[in-house]
């Protein structure tokens, strides 16, 4: 058991080696290699893991960098430069593609997006919700259904009864795996509680 | 009103120094015209004209600590209205992105301050809001952020949302050696004064090799009372021109606390990958990435990509990249290449994309986009830029969209 006094040394020990190392090791303002080329960071960081991080994948890796309280984006970029990508802006006109709505389009969107998405959604699909909320998905796929729900040939989901009021068990099966795996997605056409507790199902079906 | 109020005050207080002090003003606008299809819309043509405008303004005191940014659009839209969708009538909308005075070292060394509109983000929750951002730093090996304000949610070219759509969020962060973060975040959102998410989040990185970065990152759903994102990833550098990355992910989806969507059982989505970059000379870069996806059930993916980047002569970049994936959910085979060419003040750009996909028990086909670009620096105050694209696929053929840009550095 340590005594008060050499507790207290050992904590005060503690904390100032903590201040001395932290004060040793200040994050390195970048201010200065604003105009450099990403290429040029290899001339301090090559051969480094601390970086290079402007790499190949920095699309889907710089979220973990860029959500640091103290990160050093805004050395280099300003807000603009994210809001881009993430909320549909293009002031330093790079050539990026435009959404079915006149909104710029980040490149990870391949070539026909609206008929690849459900492909690449289920690359992590927590991807989409970075940048779009929910409705963005049901404005589209509401106004589909008005117009014409075939053109949107998706899987068929429709519940399929042995008897009147009876589901298949095949159909019930399908649907509860892929409703497991899919349920966010589910959300896109079926924004509506009734949707789902309408059917025998799900008759007491809590939330709205 | 309550926007229009927040931006005349943040003006008003942004300008009183300028009587006294030489304050620097940039600005960069840029004037577009844009021409697209709309699929939802009997394939007819839709035409934007749009004002983008960004500007900051430094030095606002003596010490160079306060300054303005502020980021918006307005475009107008000439519309064909069709009977099904009358909001494509011409119409003026407006986008503000952001508009924040930044208070660096509000107090020496130890408080920065955001106000207005502004970005925010941590591990636990992100957006953009009408509020203020503090951080507290520099407390020894600690620093401490808060957060809070209106929920800026931006639907087709405007805005939605309500007062009582908020967002708030705190985090405390520890750099205690070099280069290692740990950092705990709270995040909560509100939809319409209702309790939507609310999340705690855990981010850490630390290099305690050279040649060794370990990072990782939970987000715990306090709603769900589930992890609903864990990371853990390690990066390593075993020739000064190779990379080499692993990394496991899980996702569990989460849905707003109303929804009775919440009330279902889900399945995890898991994501193990591998990746190498290596810069074969300085002109020559190859990329390799693999990923294993696992939906649970029996469901799984895998995913390829390999790509270039190579610079053959000075001013020309060359970027290609194929992408091969099969499993749940469908399947993609697809490259694209894009390169641009400098020629005096002008970039030419162009590129191709090609995918042949598969969806699940629905559609299947190929889809092709045909573009190029050109980009002129009269000077370092005017440019102009122009983009064309033609897209073959399901919805178009052929379906023509593009913009074309002039830009002014004031």
């Amino acid at each position: 058991m340590l005594n008060n006094g050499k507790l207290k040394i050992v904590l005060m020990s503690t904390a100032l080696l903590l201040v001395v190392v932290c004060l040793s090791f200040a994050r390195t303002d970048h201010k200065e290699y604003r105009e450099a080329k990403p290429g040029d960071c290899r001339d301090c960081h090559g051969g480094s893991s601390v970086t290079e991080n402007h790499g190949a994948f920095f699309v889907s890796e710089h979220k973990e960098l860029a959500r640091k309280a103290s990160s050093n984006c805004a050395d280099c970029h300003q807000q603009s430069f994210c809001l881009d990508c993430h909320k549909g802006g293009n002031l330093e006109t790079e050539q990026k593609s435009l959404s079915r709505r006149g909104e710029y389009m980040p490149k990870t969107h391949r070539s026909d997006w609206i008929s690849i998405h459900p492909i690449k959604t289920g690359d992590n699909p927590s991807n989409c919700y970075r940048c779009h909320e929910t409705p963005f998905c049901t404005g589209c796929h509401t106004r589909q259904i008005q117009q014409d729900r075939g053109k949107m040939t998706i899987k068929p989901h429709r519940p399929t009864f042995v008897s009147p009021g009876v589901p298949d068990p095949a159909w019930v099966s399908d649907h509860s795996a892929n409703a497991r795996r899919n349920l966010q997605n589910c959300q896109g056409c079926h924004p509506q509680k009734g949707d789902c507790s309408n059917f025998a199902c799900h008759p007491n079906l809590k939330g709205r | 009103m309550g926007m229009i109020r927040i931006v005349a005050i943040l003006v008003a207080v942004a300008f009183v120094p300028l009587l006294s002090h030489a304050t620097e003003v940039k600005a960069i606008s840029s004037t577009q015209y844009l021409w697209y299809p709309d699929f939802q819309s009997a394939d007819t043509d839709q035409n934007d004209l749009a004002e983008y405008l960004r500007l900051d303004i430094t030095k606002l005191d003596k010490e160079g600590k306060i300054s303005l940014h502020g980021y918006g659009r307005v475009l107008y839209q000439f519309s064909t209205s069709v009977e099904y969708r009358p909001e494509l009538a011409n119409d003026t909308y407006g986008r503000m992105y952001y508009f924040y005075l930044d208070y660096r070292d509000a107090v020496k060394d130890h408080l920065d301050i955001r106000a207005g509109r502004t970005y925010v983000y941590s591990a636990a929750i992100s957006g953009t809001i009408d509020g203020a951002y503090l951080n507290i730093k520099n407390l020894g090996p600690v620093g401490a952020t808060l957060f809070g304000g209106r929920n800026v949610i931006f639907d087709n070219k405007s805005e939605v949302g309500t007062g009582g759509d908020t967002l708030f969020g705190m985090s405390i962060y520890l750099d205690t050696i070099k280069n290692t973060h740990v950092e705990m975040s709270y995040g909560r959102k509100n939809v319409d004064s209702d309790l939507a998410r609310e999340n705690v989040g855990l981010d850490f990185s630390t290099t305690p090799h050279e040649k060794v970065n370990i990072y990782g990152r939970a987000q715990y759903d306090t709603v769900s009372d589930n992890f609903a994102e864990l990371l853990f990833g390690v990066k390593l550098v075993p020739l000064k021109d190779l990379i080499l990355r692993g990394e496991y992910y899980q996702n569990h989806p989460t849905f707003d606390a109303f929804s009775f969507y919440r009330y279902f059982n889900v399945d995890d989505y898991k994501e193990m990958s591998i990746a190498a970059e290596y810069q074969v000379t300085s002109e020559y870069r190859v990329v390799g990435k693999y990923a294993r996806e696992d939906f649970g059930d029996d469901a799984s993916a895998n995913l390829y990509d390999i790509g270039l980047f190579a610079r053959p002569i000075k001013d020309l970049v060359l970027n290609v990249s194929y992408e091969y994936r099969d499993g749940f959910a469908g399947q993609l085979n697809g490259f694209r290449i894009n390169g641009v060419y400098k020629i005096s003040k002008t970039a030419i750009s162009a590129g191709i994309d090609y995918d042949d996909f598969r969806r699940e028990s629905s559609r299947d086909g190929t889809a092709k986009k045909y573009w190029a670009g050109i980009l002129y620096e009269h000077s370092k105050m005017f440019s102009a830029s122009a983009r064309f694209e033609e897209n073959i696929n399901y919805n178009y053929d052929p379906g023509y969209q593009g913009f074309a840009a002039i830009n002014v550095n004031f």
